[in-house]
Parts: structure tokens; C-alpha cells; sequence
């Protein structure tokens, strides 16, 4: 075994770590950013210099990816800002219930029950007329730091 | 129009009476803001309007409100224009002299716009016509126009008579001309015909319509009416000299410093009327008339109704300054004799404005306007344009003790003194002298004989030149000393700083070099009195000062060293080569000096604590940034540069040459060379490893530094027997703190790793020294892509950035694939083609990882498909087209959605990326069958390419909808990329489906009718492709594109008759680029061939509509001629299809104008 594998293997157990420490000034645009203890996606980075001999800084601007607010934090570019596990897993969608729940088949063969259905307008409809119309629907469920959300949709049914 | 109001019945009186009236309350809604696009509907419908002359002609006549007649002169000019064709020639002449009478009998009238309104119809019409009537006829026209202008009818009717000629002289002009859906030859050709008939008589009675009224002008206190007409008629002596003259074609300067790279072209023109011109202009006394009368205007300025910038003012120095641009051959061949004479004439005449230079700016900070002060140096700019700086300095010689270019130098240093007291960033009258002196000095200096020898100052030249260029650096670092006070946080980067200094940088670099055996020691005492002061001070002294001179003065130093090589390997600049001949000792040369010192300041960089007091980043960028531009040119010089010479002068040839040799073989491979080179990587691999976070310092250090020494093979040679860079290597493979490099400083690194394996002995050892480097990596990913919980791993954040990173460094490798590394880096490709495709299931949901994934692989094709064999090849495209399909299962028909709209379209334009990327993957396969170097040239085993490419667009194309194609650049690829495959596979389209199929041809007809010029012309080019290949196979008796063709199903119409209808509408009743017309035709052609009844259904049909019965004929022998005029057969040769072209162009004109209105 390789020393990488070992290297894995240990992160591997982490994976109960909901975020991860990273360099800011390696963290990119359309990568995510813990700022305000909420996970965000980084839509803007600029740089900049504290002083004209100083060292670099880096201007963040994220949107939460769960509420959408954007959020902006400043950072020195040699800092280490933490970065949100953010997981996204497919389900198979079984059933919606009454009660604004929906149940999804899991890649093992259990259900999950206890995710809401989405509060876009859209996609509510999206998945509403669909189910409704028998389609197989796929949903993508996002989880980072604790949180999870209905985020994408597809149809994998006959064409 | 004579007769006009005769003949007018009463109900005809009564019926212009209420168009009048509807046109006045039109245009009073309008300036109401009253329902305006129903009053601007009315205002159009008047050109259109059965009896539209006669009522425009009315209104102007009659009407009380000014805005009313100028809508009526503009419906006038939009009618006769449009109909000029079916105009009798009466009519057409009738028009433009009521247009000529109205605006002389009311030339007195208040409202000036409508005035200039109407004579600029008379202007319009008269072009239009211009090949048309005969000479008589013009005669008369200019006969009237003349008479205005010997002032035979007062001051107002000569005042509008300049007017028009105003008007005429621009409307003949090509850059001011309006259009008139005419083709370009009518313009040149009225152009061609004013200019050697008509201009000069306008010269001359635009100078006697001056002279006229000089002497009034002079004798009078107070300001009279002929000043308008004194002023109009410089403006239009102006306007006749900025006529681009083409007649005079053994121009002097021009064109010549087209290889003078880099340098900023001040916008100067070049006066060259040709010898035709010399008796009004120069031999006639026209300038001392000129200089008089602004000398009188000048003893006015205290009276009232004069100031320095009151309109006659201005126009004369406008006029003065022009004249200094006089050149050609207007003047005779005398070895300049009489252009001397005239420049001096004008320079003394102008010395006035700027001399005594004190004086002057005092006056100008005290509130004096600083115009006539500018207009002074622009005439400076202007005479050194079409002199030598020999001659230019001579000039003043003969009227002062000293030469211009000691005046040029004072002058501009007063304005840099001024600049300094008051150093604001408000654009104030010095900065804008400045660069006007900037340019003038640019002017001198550049390189004139193209070859790089550097312009020859006279002695007293080089002197003014070494003193402003000592007071240019006193006032530069005393701005940069400053700015550290006024810090307004994250303005300046270097980058930024060296484009806005750029221009003036390099005018600073020639003036140093104007005077460079004394400037370099200069530059030299000014660098080791900061580096003194930084290393006393060390600890007890902010530094941020000294810091700052030392970034602006290493900016400097540069320029003065060595040019930007622009893609080219720059020579050691000319004036520096060819100085200095009387060094023996090579490191003694002053140039070595103070390289020397500039170096051994930024090795002290490697000392830790150094460092962190004295090297900031932004020091460190100007540090990395010279060591670039000098190593470009002095490190390890070729030795052809050091051999090849310049010199003119023969007497110091020998010793020149000698000392040239040693400067230049200093820093080369045998001399001090190796240990500099080491030094610079040692530098690079510091600024890597320990300026954590500095994207910009390590951006310069990757794509600016380390790019530059891997461009040049001989460095590359030596490079890889260096320690250091094999520590550079190491440190990329295993160093963590390389990993933090910013993407593209990642990728870039990798690519001047892989490029330098350019330097070693065979392909062999550069495969090897490849597969070293990256090897690392793609086990990395191979073992990341066999782990079993490869699902969850992956989504982690610092695996995401472990990926990326590799990603972007394979990348960077696999565009810097050259024949000699070719193998490796297609080992590497073949070795992780698994694991990309794993990546691009697990990663389906992270764009920025399935972008970089994409563009790994379209750099890694792109880079090897012309040297597959075909075996490879096979694997190669089967590999692609399961990523395009694995790209597109994960993309088609989902749906994202986010609360942000932010988000929305930030995912949408990931989207696009992806898409560009995909298509640039097809475009490199197709090139396979274009540029193939694979051994075995038979194509029995070879891939059928075009298969393969259609199938990639089946792929894709669902993915680009309608709304992505508005991405210009994507557009603007996939129609490349079509009509590539349309027109070399066009046998292939018909194994598409049809659902494929009509996506591909609905985007066809969306290009049609894009914005983008380029776009229509490739979607023509393609439909062309398609008819002629329809066309052809059928007439061979075979089935071309079969049902596609013939229509099916719920599209009752073939796919031709579609186009053909589309293409038709398009060409006759839409806008669109002339440009276009040629392109149009040659996919008209083929369409009407294939579809030739519904074309002549479409003719008929037309023909019909048309309710006017000269306008049916005009339309139905137009129709006939398009298709039998010129010999046109069915074929589709090149002959044919030129023959359409031209059927097409004039059908288009006969038709156009009245299908587009009627």
C-alpha cells in the first residue's frame, strides 16, 4: 500500500468532518467557502493589497447554497479559511406525501423519509406534475454542514 | 423649383394646407412628449406620401415652425434618395437648386439648424447625382455658389455659401460621406473626381472669401458679422487639408515606421496635397497672411468680443498647426529648401504661443487659457513629423541662439516642473502638454530606417535630451515618494501600472537613449544611493518610500534596457550596441554595471530576513518583471545578434563592434550567463515557495519570467544541467506548498517544466524526464479512481482541490506537447482514461471539476491527434465519444434550480463552457483528417472521421439550445465547426435522424439571421455546401439528401424550399451587411437550382403583389435578368457562380429600394 492510500484511508474517516481547512488564496471561484458559519458557494474573488508594500488579501462574495443570501468576508490570501463538505447524493423519488414530505429510495434499497419537499416554486411544480404523471423522477439531494435540500431533478424515465 | 407655385388649384392648396398642419402638430406632440411614436410615424409617412415633394417644399416654404421644415428637408432628402432611379433628370436638378435657393434667400434666417439642414440635402442630392450630370450643370450650380461666396450678396448668403461647401466637401469625404446603398466604387469615385476638379477652386474661394473680409476684421475694435464668415471659411480650408489626398502617392514618412513595434502612433496627419497645390498654398503668401491675421487677432484679445478661445481664435490656430503638417511633394525637390523655409516661417509664428516657456506656464496657472499653449506644441508634434531631428533642430537656429530641440526640452520640462508642484490625478492642461511633448519626442526618436538603427540626436540634442530626462526621473520619483502618502489601498498593480505608464515609458526609454552614455550612469547612481539608504536604514527607517522609487525606477530601467520582444527575441536596442566604444573591460561597461548592481540586489531577496523587511510583493513584482525583460535580451544572447552589426559609422567600427562583443558575450553561456540563470531560478523558486497567497507575484514568476527563459532553446540547454531547476522539478512534484499555486500559475508551471524538456539531448531522455515529472500524478489518480468508497472520498473538499490541481497541471503538460515530448504526455492520456471517465460520473454534480476534466482532455486531443497512428487513433475517438455520451446522460433534461439568480446564471454560463470545450474537442478530431503525421498514410485501418464527428454532434447538439447559441463565442464556434462538416462530409448528413437533423438545419437558420457578420457567412457557406452537394448528386441520378430534401411528414416542405423562401426574404426585404451579398449568392445559386419551380412560383408571386405597373416590369425584368443575364447556365462552377455574383448585385440594387419601401 501506497503512502497516498494511507492518505485516504484516514480522510475517509474524517468524513464525519463537516468542513475542511484550505489555503484562501487557492479557493476559487465556483468553489465553496464557510463564511458566517454558513456554507456558501464562491461567486466572486478579488485581490488586493493591504497597503501598497503589504501582503494580498482576498475579497470573497458567496451565496448561501440554502437560503441564497450572499454573504462577503475578507480574508489574507495566505489565511486558511474553511471549506464545507458538500455532498450531493441521487435518489430515486417513491412518493410525496400530504404533509409536504417526500420519501426516496436509497442506492441500498431503504427509504429516507425526512426530507422536505423544496420551497422553490419551480421545482415543487417540476416534481409535482411529474410524479404526478407517473415519470421516474431522480432527485439530487445537497447536504453540507448538517443541512440537506432538494437541489436538481431529472427524468430518467422512456422517452 | 421654378413654377412650383403656379399651377396650384385651390383644392390642391387646401390639401398641402393640412398636410402642413398635420406635420406641425406632429412635431409639436413630439417635443411635448405627446403620444410621440404616432407623431414620429406621421413625420415618416411624409416621404412616403403620393405628393410628397410638393408638400416638403411647401412646408419649408410656408410653414412658421422650424422644426417642421427641418422634418420636411429630412423627408426630401429620404425620398429623392430612395428614388433617384425614376427621377427625371429635370426633377433631380429642380430639387437641388430649390434646396440651393431656400437656403440663399433666407440665409439670414435665426434658425441655423435648419439652414445647415437643407444645405446639407443640397449636398447629399448633389453627390448622388454627381456622376450623372454633366459638367454645365454643375457649372450652374457652383456658378451660384461662387457668386455667394465673392460676397456679391451680403455677409449672410457668402456665410451659408461656405456653409454648403462645407457640407459638399464632407459628404464627398469617405470617412464623413452618408450612406446610400450604392457600392463603395460610386463613393471613390466622386471622391477621386473632387478632389482633382474641385477641391483646390474650393481652397481658393474659401481664401478669398477670408481675404475678403481680413481687412474689415483687422481695422475694426469690436466684433463684426465678417468674423463669421472669416470663420467659417478657416474651417473649411481645414476641412479641405484634412482631406485624405490620394492623388500624391511618393509620401515621405508614411508607412514607413509600420515595423516600429510597441510604439505609440500619436495621431498625427499628414498633409500631402501633391504639387498641384504648391501656388495656392505656399508660393501665393497664403501663410504670412494667415500668421498676420493671427497675429492681429492676438493684440485683440483684450477687446470685446475676442478671447483667446473665441471660435476665430481657434480656427486659425487650427489651420496654423495643419499647416505644419504640410509634406510631399507640394514642395519641390530643392533638398528641402523651401519646406525649411515654410516651417520656419510657421515656427516663427508660433514661437510666440510658447516662448519664453516660464512665462508662459506662469501665466497659464494664473488663468490664462492654456489652448493657444497646446495648440504651440502641437505644432511642434506636427513639424517634427515631417522633418529629421537634424532638421527639426536646425529650424530655430537661424532666429535664436540655440536649437529646437533645447526649445523642445525647456518646454517640457517647465511642464514637468508644473506637474510636480501640483501632482493631482485630475487631468490638468501640463499633463495633457506633456504627452503632446511626450509624442513629439517620440516622433524624433523612433527608428526611422525600420532596421532598429536608433534616430541620431545632434550634440546640443543630447544634451536637452539628458537633461529632461534627468528631470523626468526627479519627477517621477518624487510621485512615487508621494504616492505612498496618498494610499488609497488596492488601486495600482504592476500590471495595470506598466499599461497606463506604458506609453509614456517607452517615449521615457528612446529619450534616455537619445542620451545614453549619460543616462545609464545616471540610473546607476540613483539605484545605489536607494539601495545605500535601504540597507543603513534597515530597521530604523519605514522604507515604503525608498521601496516605491525603486519600483518606479526598476520600471523605468527596463524600458531603457531592453524592448518588448512581442513574440520576437529583441535585440540589444541599437543606441546601446552602438555607444560606449571607448570600454574595453567588459565589466566595466556601464550597462553591466548596472545590470550587475539590479541583480545582486534581487539575489539578496533569498536571505529570509532581508526579505521580510525590504522585498515586499509588490517590489518583488518589479524585481521578477526586470529580470524578465532584461533576461530576454541579455541573457545568453544568440551568438548571429552578437556577430551581426548596425553601425553607419564607419570610423568606430572596429572598436565599436569590439566593445559591442563584450557586453554582449558577458552574460552568455561561456561567461557569467550559467550563474545569473541560476540566480533567476533560485529567485523564481523562491517567490513560488515563500510568498504564500500571491497570486499576482507568482502569476508574473509562471507566465512572465519562467515562460520567457523556456522560449529560448539555448537557455533550455543550459537550464536542464542546472541543479536548481532540477530542485524546481522536485519541488513541483512533492512540495505541498506547490500545490498551492493558484489554477492557472499551476498550469502554466507545468507547461515550462515540459517545455524545457526541449533543452535535452533526445526525445528519449525529454519523454523520460516527462514521464518523471508527472508520474506522480496519474498514479494519484489511477488509485483515487480504484478506491472502492471512490463516492463519498471524492466529494471532500481536499480531494476536490488534489484533483483540480493534477488536473490543471496535466493539462499544462499536455499544451506544451511538442514532437519530442509527444510520447509521454500520450502515455499519460492513455494511462488515466478510466479514471476521467470514473471522475466525470463521480463528479457529475461539481462543474468546476467536470470543466477541468473537459479541458484536460480537448488540450491533451488537440496536442496529439495529428500524430496518432491509426490503431491509437481508433482508441483515442472511441474514448471521446463515451465521454460525450457520459456528458451528455448527466446533462440532458435536468433541471437545477436555485433560489439565487446569481447561482442560475453562474450555472448556465458553466454550462456554456462545458458546451465551447465539446465543441473544440470535435473541431481538433476533425482537424485528424486536415494535418496527419501518423507513419501509415493508407487509409484501409484508418477511422472514418466524419462518422465519427456527426456523432459527436448528435451528441451534443441537443444539449445547445437557442438561448446558449446567444454566447458569442460558443456560436460562434459550433457554426464554425458546422459548416466545417457541412462542407467537407456533406454526404454523411443524411444518416442523421431526423429529429438531429432538424435541430442542426433550425440552427442553420438561426445563424441566418444572427447579428454577427461572420456567423451568416458561415451558415451560408454551408447551405451552399448543402445545395451544391444536393444539386450535383441528383443530376447524377442519385438521391443527394433523399427525404430530407423532398419534405416528410409534418413538414410538408422540403428542407431547400425552406432556405430558399428564408434566403429570399432575408435578401430583399431585411436588413443586412453588403458584405453579405456575395456569400448570399453563392447559396442563392445552388437553392434555385434545386428548387427551381418554387422559385419561379416565389418570382411570380412577387411580381403580383407589386400594384404599381412600372414597378411590376422594372421588378419582373429584374427577376429575369438575376437568372439569364451574363450567360448564366445551370452549372455550379467557379465561372457560374462569379457570373450570379454579379446578377445578384445589381438585381439587388434595381429592386431593393422600392420593395424595402413600398
Amino acid at each position: 500500500m501506497s503512502d497516498e492510500e494511507h492518505h485516504f484511508e484516514s480522510k475517509a474517516d474524517a468524513g464525519a468532518s463537516k468542513t475542511y481547512p484550505q489555503q484562501a488564496g487557492t479557493i476559487r471561484k465556483n468553489g465553496y467557502i464557510v463564511i458566517k458559519a454558513r456554507p456558501c458557494k464562491v461567486v466572486e474573488v478579488s485581490t488586493s493589497k493591504t497597503g501598497k508594500h503589504g501582503h494580498a488579501k482576498c475579497h470573497f462574495v458567496g451565496i448561501d447554497i440554502f437560503t441564497a443570501k450572499k454573504l462577503e468576508d475578507i480574508v489574507p490570501s495566505s489565511h486558511n479559511c474553511d471549506v464545507p463538505h458538500v455532498n450531493r447524493t441521487d435518489y430515486q423519488l417513491i412518493d410525496i406525501s400530504e404533509d409536504g414530505f417526500v420519501s426516496l429510495l436509497t442506492e441500498s434499497g431503504d427509504t429516507k423519509d425526512d426530507l422536505r419537499l423544496p420551497t422553490d416554486d419551480n421545482l415543487l411544480k417540476q416534481i409535482k406534475d411529474g410524479f404526478a404523471e407517473g415519470k421516474d423522477l431522480v432527485v439530487s439531494v445537497m447536504s453540507a454542514m448538517g443541512e440537506e435540500q432538494i437541489c436538481a431533478l431529472k427524468d430518467i424515465g422512456p422517452k | 423649383m421654378q413654377g412650383f407655385s403656379d399651377g396650384i388649384t385651390g383644392a390642391d392648396l387646401a390639401q398641402l394646407q393640412s398636410t402642413m398642419h398635420t406635420i406641425e402638430v406632429a412635431c409639436t406632440s413630439i417635443q411635448m412628449q405627446i403620444n410621440p411614436t404616432a407623431a414620429e410615424a406621421t413625420i415618416l409617412s411624409l416621404s412616403q406620401s403620393p405628393q410628397r415633394y410638393k408638400a416638403c417644399q411647401f412646408i419649408l416654404e410656408n410653414s412658421q415652425m422650424a422644426n417642421a421644415r427641418f422634418q420636411a428637408a429630412a423627408a426630401i432628402q429620404d425620398a429623392a434618395i430612395r428614388e433617384w432611379g425614376f427621377l427625371s433628370t429635370e426633377d433631380r436638378i429642380s430639387l437641388i437648386s430649390f434646396c440651393l435657393c431656400f437656403v440663399m434667400q433666407r440665409a439670414s434666417s435665426p434658425e441655423g439648424y435648419v439652414q445647415a439642414k437643407v444645405s446639407s440635402v443640397a449636398a447629399q442630392l448633389m453627390k448622388r447625382g454627381w456622376l450623372d450630370f454633366t459638367a454645365a450643370e454643375k457649372e450652374m450650380f457652383f456658378y451660384q455658389v461662387n457668386q455667394a461666396l465673392l460676397g456679391a450678396h451680403g455677409v449672410d448668403v457668402q456665410f451659408i455659401g461656405v456653409n454648403f461647401l462645407e457640407s459638399l466637401v464632407s459628404e464627398f469625404s469617405p470617412s464623413t460621406s452618408s450612406a446610400m446603398g450604392l457600392p463603395r466604387e460610386f463613393h471613390e469615385q466622386c471622391r477621386t473626381s473632387l478632389e482633382l476638379n474641385y477641391l483646390k477652386t474650393f481652397y481658393r474661394w474659401a481664401r478669398d472669401a477670408a481675404l475678403s473680409v481680413t481687412n474689415k476684421i483687422i481695422e475694426s475694435d469690436a466684433a463684426i458679422p465678417e468674423v463669421k464668415v472669416c470663420t467659417a471659411a478657416l474651417r473649411l480650408m481645414l476641412q479641405i487639408l484634412n482631406w485624405e489626398f490620394r492623388h500624391d502617392t511618393n509620401s515621405m514618412k508614411a508607412g514607413i515606421n509600420v515595423f516600429s513595434a510597441g510604439v505609440r502612433r500619436p495621431e498625427c496627419v499628414l498633409v500631402q496635397p501633391g504639387p498641384a497645390w504648391c501656388d495656392v498654398l505656399i508660393s501665393s503668401g497664403h501663410v504670412g497672411w494667415l500668421l498676420s491675421l493671427y497675429a492681429a487677432l492676438r493684440q485683440k484679445f483684450c477687446h470685446e468680443g475676442y478671447w483667446l478661445d473665441c471660435p476665430i481664435a481657434v480656427s486659425a490656430r487650427k489651420l496654423i498647426v495643419q499647416f505644419c503638417s504640410l509634406t510631399g511633394t507640394i514642395f519641390p525637390s530643392d533638398n528641402g529648401k523651401m519646406l525649411e523655409n515654410h516651417l520656419l516661417q510657421l515656427l516663427s509664428g508660433i514661437l510666440q504661443w510658447i516662448e519664453p516657456p516660464d512665462a508662459v506656464s506662469k501665466a497659464i496657472e494664473e488663468g490664462k487659457s492654456e489652448s493657444e499653449m497646446h495648440d504651440g506644441c502641437r505644432a511642434l508634434l506636427s513639424i517634427a513629423t515631417v522633418t529629421t531631428p537634424f532638421v527639426f533642430d536646425q529650424l530655430l537656429k537661424a532666429i535664436r541662439p540655440f536649437g529646437t530641440l533645447t526649445l523642445l526640452s525647456t518646454l517640457m520640462c517647465e511642464v514637468v516642473k508644473v506637474l510636480m508642484t501640483n501632482n493631482t490625478d485630475e487631468e490638468t492642461w501640463s499633463w495633457e502638454a506633456r504627452d503632446i511633448l511626450l509624442d513629439t519626442w517620440t516622433i524624433l526618436l523612433v527608428p526611422l530606417d525600420g532596421n532598429g538603427g536608433d534616430a541620431f540626436l545632434p550634440r546640443e540634442g543630447k544634451q536637452a535630451a539628458a537633461n529632461l530626462f534627468a528631470m523626468i526621473i526627479e519627477s517621477e520619483l518624487k510621485v512615487a515618494s508621494a504616492s505612498v502618502a496618498n494610499d488609497d489601498g488596492d488601486s495600482d498593480y504592476l500590471q495595470a501600472s506598466i499599461s497606463a505608464m506604458d506609453g509614456r515609458l517607452i517615449s521615457y526609454a528612446l529619450i534616455a537613449r537619445g542620451a545614453i552614455d549619460v543616462t545609464i550612469p545616471l540610473l546607476t547612481r540613483l539605484f545605489s544611493e536607494r539601495f545605500e539608504r535601504l540597507h543603513q536604514g534597515r530597521g530604523i527607517i519605514d522604507p515604503t518610500e525608498t521601496l516605491e522609487e525603486l519600483y518606479s525606477l526598476l520600471l523605468i530601467t527596463g524600458h531603457v534596457l531592453a524592448d518588448e520582444g512581442d513574440g520576437e527575441t529583441p535585440l540589444v536596442p541599437s543606441a546601446i550596441q552602438t555607444h560606449f566604444v571607448d570600454i574595453i573591460e567588459a565589466d566595466k561597461h556601464p550597462v553591466v554595471v548596472l545590470s550587475g548592481s539590479i541583480i545582486r540586489f534581487a539575489e539578496q531577496s533569498m536571505d529570509p530576513e532581508v526579505r521580510a523587511t525590504v522585498f515586499s510583493p509588490r517590489l518583488m513584482e518589479a524585481v521578477i518583471w526586470f529580470l524578465a525583460r532584461w533576461s530576454h535580451t541579455y541573457l545568453m544572447p544568440f551568438e548571429e545578434a552578437a556577430n551581426c552589426h548596425l553601425s553607419h559609422d564607419y570610423e568606430h567600427q572596429h572598436q565599436s563592434i569590439h566593445s559591442r562583443k563584450s557586453l554582449l558575450s558577458f552574460f552568455g553561456e561561456h561567461n557569467q550567463g550559467k550563474i545569473v540563470l541560476n540566480i533567476i531560478v533560485h529567485i523564481s523558486m523562491m517567490t513560488l515557495m515563500s510568498y504564500p497567497g500571491e497570486k499576482d507575484l507568482q502569476g508574473l514568476t509562471c507566465h512572465h519570467l519562467l515562460h520567457t527563459l523556456v522560449r529560448r532553446k539555448n537557455i533550455c540547454y543550459q537550464l536542464v544541467s542546472l541543479d536548481s531547476w532540477h530542485d524546481l522539478a522536485n519541488a513541483f512534484t512533492n512540495e505541498k506548498s506547490l500545490f498551492l499555486l493558484s489554477s492557472a500559475n499551476q498550469r502554466s508551471l507545468a507547461q515550462t517544466l515540459v517545455l524545457s524538456a526541449s533543452g535535452l539531448r533526445n526525445s528519449e531522455a525529454s519523454n523520460q524526464y516527462v514521464q518523471g515529472l508527472m508520474v506522480h500524478m496519474t498514479t494519484y489518480l489511477v488509485e483515487l479512481s480504484n478506491k472502492k468508497d471512490l463516492k463519498s472520498v471524492a466529494q471532500q473538499p481536499d480531494i476536490i482541490m488534489s484533483v483540480s490541481c493534477l488536473l490543471e497541471r496535466l493539462r499544462g503538460a499536455a499544451s506544451a506537447a511538442g514532437p519530442r515530448t509527444q510520447r509521454a504526455i500520450y502515455e499519460i492520456g492513455i494511462s488515466i482514461m478510466n479514471p476521467v471517465l470514473l471522475l466525470l460520473e463521480v463528479y457529475k454534480h461539481e462543474s468546476a471539476v467536470i470543466y477541468l476534466l473537459l479541458k484536460f482532455i480537448v488540450e491533451w486531443v488537440d496536442g496529439q491527434i495529428s500524430y496518432l497512428e491509426a490503431q491509437e487513433t481508433a482508441s483515442v475517438i472511441d474514448f471521446c465519444m463515451r465521454l460525450l455520451q457520459l456528458y451528455s446522460s448527466h446533462n440532458i433534461g435536468k433541471i437545477s434550480i436555485s433560489l439565487s439568480s446569481t447561482l442560475i446564471s453562474e450555472a448556465k454560463t458553466e454550462k456554456y463552457k462545458d458546451l465551447r470545450a465539446l465543441l473544440q474537442l470535435l473541431s481538433s478530431l476533425c482537424s485528424k483528417d486536415l494535418v496527419d503525421f501518423s507513419s501509415d498514410s493508407d487509409e484501409v485501418a484508418g477511422t472514418n472521421i466524419a462518422q465519427v464527428v456527426f456523432f459527436g454532434l448528435h451528441i451534443v447538439t441537443p444539449l445547445i439550445s437557442l438561448e446558449l447559441l446567444k454566447y458569442p463565442k460558443l456560436c460562434h464556434d459550433y457554426f464554425f465547426l458546422l459548416s466545417h462538416i457541412l462542407e467537407v462530409y456533406p454526404e454523411t448528413l443524411p444518416q442523421l435522424n431526423s429529429e438531429a437533423f432538424a435541430h442542426i438545419l433550425g440552427t442553420l437558420d438561426f445563424g441566418l439571421h444572427h447579428q454577427d457578420l461572420e456567423v451568416v457567412n458561415m451558415c451560408l457557406g454551408a447551405l451552399k455546401a448543402l445545395a451544391s452537394y444536393h444539386y450535383r448528386e441528383t443530376c447524377a441520378g442519385k438521391t443527394g439528401l433523399g427525404s430530407h430534401a423532398a419534405g416528410q411528414g409534418n413538414l410538408p416542405e422540403g428542407i431547400f424550399s425552406q432556405f430558399l423562401r428564408s434566403l429570399l426574404q432575408l435578401l430583399l426585404f431585411e436588413d443586412y451587411s453588403p458584405d453579405l451579398v456575395s456569400a448570399a449568392a453563392d447559396a442563392l445559386l445552388p437553392l434555385i437550382l434545386c428548387e427551381q419551380e418554387l422559385y419561379q412560383r416565389l418570382g411570380n408571386e412577387l411580381i403580383e403583389r407589386q400594384a404599381n405597373s412600372t414597378l411590376k416590369s422594372r421588378l419582373a425584368n429584374a427577376l429575369h435578368s438575376l437568372t439569364s443575364s451574363n450567360h448564366l447556365s445551370s452549372t455550379l462552377d467557379r465561372v457560374n457562380y462569379q457570373r450570379f455574383r454579379k446578377n445578384l448585385n445589381s438585381f439587388l440594387m434595381e429592386v431593393r429600394g422600392f420593395l424595402r419601401t413600398m
